[in-house]
């Protein structure tokens, strides 16, 4: 469990390592954030990078900022730091939630939200939560800088919109305020990854249910989006009924793959039930919240 | 997490004995000193990566090491054909080797996925791997036998062609009148059940540094296993050199949990790879190839059982036959069987046992040791069949428990296969956990949680936990050979020095996660009155050792006390005549009181021992010509109490004998949607007889049951049908953390034994003993609203729910 021979470097601006990246193009360059996924691929010989392009020196990409209620973080931002910051508790409680849910804590304290998302492991928490809360994604290169969203950014499994030569540089997630919210998820033991996991939103406009936004972790090839559930639930009233048939909808039509930990068949049994408790936990903090 | 209640102490004359004194080997460990292989080096050292095989059964067709071999940095690559020319075949005590041989590198064929092909001799562990992939090996890929019950097809493939079938052991025994108790019950319960593969998981694998001396012809060998002292001539067997020229010298290892039991590959390795290039070599297994190629997997076991019950609740007869899969060699025979016969019927008067047991090869890993040894999965059957017993003639379970316990005024008890039980108290036992488990208050949980849809279950079980083992058990199972009794020594070496101060050496034991240094502290403190922290633990290298076996079957600490007893009473003579000899007194009149010998009755005319030492080591010339300088005993302490099997088996003699028991009392609830299990409550309760530190037996049961509840949740060696293992590593190999074991609340009970020093019995695997069969009962208490049942270890959800699934799938009535 060795990595075989890679270079190394430490840039410490966004520059460097953009131009890294580009002068090693034709080999294999990798960007290092937390390392947390990178390394293991690494020591198991199932990622060989040749360049390795540590951005631990990039100061300039670890940030949080919040400006009205919208929140920016930049890509080299500590998983951990999201459950601490008040900004993100207030401003985005869902990825609050979620960010307490991946990994184990000191495996927080390394891993960055940058890495999470470009990683694209179809069963973690951070591409879900940036789907259900409509983020842009913003990617730089030497080429210049582009604004990907979310819904065009998860393509497979590691799989993402990114090019070689890109740098994901920040994350910025629109303001979502008196949004009830839930990220719950089903996993064999603590710190490992969800079989499945769902995060809800959902918005109250008088009695009846107005905007609801549903992603999943762990149910696809990738974190998907469950656009026909969300149409069902808008306008409905918030009774037992909608959210059951909403559960139902959400899992119609998935079929997660199966492995080492479950089959496929228990994670579309798992997907209906925690979209359902989902929901259940995000109507009654909407309601709490008026 | 823990709450340990302080138990009585039980005999006031014992002053270090039965304290919860801080562990000694703790301060080297926290501050990071405690030298394990990882950090262990010697100049010159080269490094091993191993090639495993990626088939689980396939014909070596051609291997070129050709780019490997001429990579910078590699000092040797040998394929398995090299290592049968270099090396005999592996230490085995298995049914007949010849036919099933075992090697430390696949030779000719590969019969499991992770078995070692080939291996690189490297300046680093990272250009080793690098040249371990550039061996090309063409392979002919023969049929996978994963699947026991297929391997005992006639005609099925064969994993060793020379045996002529894939059935290593095959045998019924007979212990009491099996029929007539069969004929008299009023009813027979019959349960299948399946316990799956899973296996200790050190935080530290095994690795070994060799360092052959050609000039010498000596082979000294730094491991973190060394057990089985008095059997490593083995080794040297196959390392082909004298054993007076294999010298072996412990290293801390962190846990073990039975998988470094005589883990003697990565030590033939290192030694073949030094002897080869003449430098010292370091072979650490990675995690891979120390989930798929440890040669420690645990029990894979089938059973289909009957138990001969009475409508009053009277067991009356069992009948056990089980299937074990274990995998692609057998290094230990069927000992683990061994372990279940020394307490197959618990704690209960069950008269007679009819006992098959098939040993099945398949394209897996071997079996090896795994707290327990096969004595869980025994556990774990016979409460499951009792406890379906109680529900079947509608009885308490816990009555129907109570009513069979031997009771004790029976001991020692001999229970059907000739296996004694020294001595016990389970209604004492019962009581208190029934207490600590608060088992009224989860009844009534239970109903008014039902109410709400909720599902809690209560498990409750009573087990045996065996201790100290005689090797008996490894040969029994044969009409030849007969040989005698097997005497599994263990000594210890006392020092005195001329200030007073106690050293003591050990033979066998390096730390395993056990706490080897605080017993023999604790265990010499007593004997000569100063503090346990001022006693220091050495160990000694096999070469200048003393006969010694090591931790294994919970013999440890009992075998330790009899040989610190043994080496203490040796010095005390010699103390006591020097003092007598001194004070100008007869040796009669003195008696040993808080640290000296002191004229009976005259407490001032004393001589403590730094008094006595000081006068032996230095002034020798001072007393009568016989004694000699120093202050220096060793005791080789055999097994206490082992007795011959009888010719035709019907009884296999006293094996086992200190006999451990426990109540644990685990309450879970199912989620019933999804088929996950939490604790709201768990107790255990133990008595290993005399308790030396109820604090890290409380560590051993606290562990144990995390394992137990890895065993009975989580933890699966999984093998696909192509016989990949798809658990290689701990992403895939699921283990409970902190958050998964629940707060436990512990409980000592003290019955001693007649037969050892202090009245110890072994206390080291318990929890994992009892866990499984305590979450399983629980779960089936908890689904028995349901009609459902579950009997397959792990519990994982999908298999719960699959029993749920199942009950419902059933016309109802
Ligand atoms: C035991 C364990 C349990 C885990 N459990 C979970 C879990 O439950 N949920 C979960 O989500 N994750 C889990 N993880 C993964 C962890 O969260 C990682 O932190 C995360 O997947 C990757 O983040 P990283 O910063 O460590 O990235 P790295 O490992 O450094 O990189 C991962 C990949 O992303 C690329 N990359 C990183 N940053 C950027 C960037 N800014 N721009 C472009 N590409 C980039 C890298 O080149 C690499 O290919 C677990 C990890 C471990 C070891």
């Amino acid at each position: 469990m060795k990595p075989p021979p890679f270079y190394y470097a430490a840039p410490a601006t966004v520059s460097e390592a953009l131009s890294l990246l580009s002068e090693h193009r034709e080999s294999e360059p990798r960007v290092l954030a937390g390392g947390q996924s990178l390394v293991p691929l690494m020591n198991f010989r199932l990622a060989h990078p040749t360049h390795v392009i540590d951005l631990n020196k990039v100061t300039e990409l670890s940030f949080l900022r919040s400006d009205d209620g919208r929140l920016t973080i930049g890509a080299m931002t500590r998983q951990a730091v999201l459950e601490r910051s008040a900004e993100v508790r207030l401003g985005a409680p869902l990825l609050a939630e979620a960010a307490g849910m991946i990994a184990h804590e000191p495996i927080r304290h390394r891993g960055t939200v940058g890495g999470s998302i470009a990683h694209a492991d179809p069963a973690a928490e951070l591409p879900a939560v940036a789907l259900a809360m409509d983020a842009e994604l913003v990617a730089a290169s030497g080429r210049g800088e582009r604004v990907i969203p979310a819904t065009e950014f998860f393509l497979g499994p590691f799989t993402t919109a990114l090019e070689p030569d890109e740098v994901l540089t920040e994350v910025r997630l629109p303001a979502a305020p008196g949004t009830g919210y839930a990220f719950v998820e089903f996993s064999r033991t603590h710190g490992n990854f969800a079989l499945v996991g769902v995060a809800a939103l959902l918005e109250l406009d008088g009695d009846r249910i107005g905007r609801a936004a549903l992603a999943l972790c762990g149910a696809g090839p990738c974190a998907l989006r469950v656009t026909e559930a969300e149409r069902l639930l808008a306008g409905a009233s918030p009774d037992g009924d909608a959210i059951g048939e909403a559960a139902e909808v959400a899992a119609a039509g998935l079929t997660p793959s199966s492995d080492a930990h479950a089959s496929g068949e228990f994670k579309l049994r798992l997907t209906r039930i925690y979209v359902q408790r989902a929901l259940e936990t995000a109507l009654a903090r909407a309601q709490d919240r008026r | 997490m823990s709450v340990t209640e302080t138990p009585k102490v039980a005999s006031p004359e014992r002053k270090w004995v039965g304290k919860s004194v801080r562990r000694v080997e703790d301060p080297k460990f926290l501050r990071g000193r405690g030298g394990y292989v990882g950090d262990f080096t010697l100049p010159g050292m080269l490094h091993v990566a191993v090639l495993r095989s990626p088939h689980a059964h396939a014909r070596i067709v051609s291997i070129d090491v050709g780019q490997a071999r001429s990579l910078r940095g590699v000092a040797a690559v040998l394929t398995g054909a090299d290592a049968a020319q270099l090396c005999d075949p592996m230490p085995d005590f298995g049914p007949d080797p010849a036919s099933h041989t075992w090697r430390c590198l696949a030779h000719e064929k590969v019969r499991y996925v992770g078995e070692g092909v080939a291996v690189v001799v490297a300046e680093s562990r990272y250009v080793a791997e690098d040249a371990v992939e550039l061996i090309d090996v063409e392979y002919e890929p023969l049929p996978v036998l994963v699947d026991p019950a297929e391997a005992l097809v006639p005609g099925a493939p064969l994993v060793h062609e020379p045996l002529g079938s894939n059935v290593a052991y095959d045998r019924t025994f007979d212990f009491g009148e099996v029929e007539r108790d069969f004929a008299e019950a009023d009813l027979v319960v019959r349960d299948r059940l399946r316990w799956r593969r899973s296996g200790g998981q050190p935080l530290e694998t095994v690795g070994s540094v060799a360092d052959y001396d050609p000039a010498s012809g000596m082979m000294t060998v730094h491991t973190n296993s060394v057990s089985f002292t008095s059997y490593l001539f083995m080794v040297a067997g196959t390392l082909k050199i004298p054993a007076n020229k294999l010298d072996i010298n412990p290293l801390p290892a962190g846990g073990s949990f039975g998988s470094k039991l005589f883990a003697t590959k990565p030590t033939v390795i290192a030694g073949m790879c030094s002897k080869v290039t003449g430098r010292p070599v370091s072979y650490i297994e990675d995690r891979v190839d120390n989930i798929s190629n440890c040669d420690h997997h645990g029990s894979d076991r089938l059973y289909d059982v009957e138990l001969a019950v009475m409508r009053d609740g009277t067991l009356r007869g069992i009948k056990i036959d089980t299937i074990d899969d274990y995998g692609a060699y057998i290094q230990f025979g069927v000992g683990h069987h061994g372990n279940a016969l020394a307490q197959v019927v618990g704690p209960y008067r069950i008269g007679s046992v009819q006992y098959r047991v098939r040993a099945v090869l398949t394209n897996k890993n071997q079996q090896g040791a795994y707290r327990g040894f096969g004595s869980e999965v025994n556990n774990w059957m016979l409460e499951c069949v009792v406890d379906k017993a109680a529900r079947e003639i509608g009885m308490d379970p816990v009555e129907l428990r109570r009513k069979n316990f031997i009771q004790p005024d029976q001991f020692p008890y001999f229970i059907p296969t000739g296996n004694v039980y020294d001595s016990g108290d389970y209604d004492a036992v019962l009581d208190k956990a029934l207490e600590l488990g608060e088992y009224r208050h989860w009844r009534s949980e239970q109903q008014r949680l039902a109410a709400q849809g909720r599902h809690i279950g209560i498990g409750l079980i009573t087990c045996q936990e065996r201790s100290v083992f005689s090797a008996t058990e490894f040969w029994f199972w044969f009409d030849e050979p007969g040989a005698p009794v097997t005497s599994m020594p263990e000594s210890v070496t006392l020092k005195i020095d001329a200030t007073g101060g106690v050293t003591a050496t050990l033979y066998s034991c390096a730390f395993w996660g056990n706490s080897p240094e605080t017993m023999v502290a604790q265990l010499a403190a007593e004997e000569f009155d100063v503090d346990p922290h001022d006693v220091t633990v050495a160990y000694q290298g096999t070469n200048q050792g003393l006969p010694a076996t090591g931790p294994g079957g919970s013999r440890t600490t009992v075998m330790l006390a009899g040989a610190v007893k043994g080496a203490s009473g040796k010095i005390k003579d010699k103390a006591r005549q020097a003092a007598a000899h001194m004070l100008e007194i007869s040796p009669d009149d003195l008696e040993w009181v808080g640290g000296g010998y002191q004229v009976k009755g005259l407490p001032d005319r004393r001589k403590s021992l730094a008094e006595i030492a000081v006068a032996l080591h230095l002034f020798k010339h001072g007393f009568p010509d016989e004694v000699e300088s120093g202050l220096e005993e060793s005791k080789v302490y055999d097994h206490p109490y082992t007795t011959m099997p009888s010719d035709d088996r019907s009884d296999l003699g006293v094996f086992y004998p200190f006999m451990g028991h426990a109540c644990h009392v685990a309450v879970v609830e199912v989620d019933v949607q999804t088929g996950q299990v939490t604790f709201p409550h768990y107790a255990a309760v133990h008595d290993c007889g005399t308790l030396v530190n109820p604090r890290s037996l409380a560590g051993h049961i606290v562990g144990g049951t995390a394992q137990g509840i890895g065993t009975a949740l989580y933890e699966e060696l999984v093998y696909d049908a192509e016989g990949q293992l798809v658990t290689s590593s701990f992403m895939d190999y699921l283990m409970p953390s902190a958050m998964e074991v629940p707060e436990i609340a512990i409980g000592h009970h003290e019955t001693p034994s007649p037969y050892t020093s202090h009245g110890i019995k072994g206390g080291g695997e318990g929890g994992r003993m009892m866990a499984p069969a305590a979450i399983n009962v629980a779960v089936n208490d908890a689904l028995a609203p349901l009609g459902a049942r579950i009997t397959t270890l792990p519990m994982t959800p999908e298999r719960i729910l699959a029993a749920i699934d199942a009950a419902n799938a059933r016309p109802a009535g």
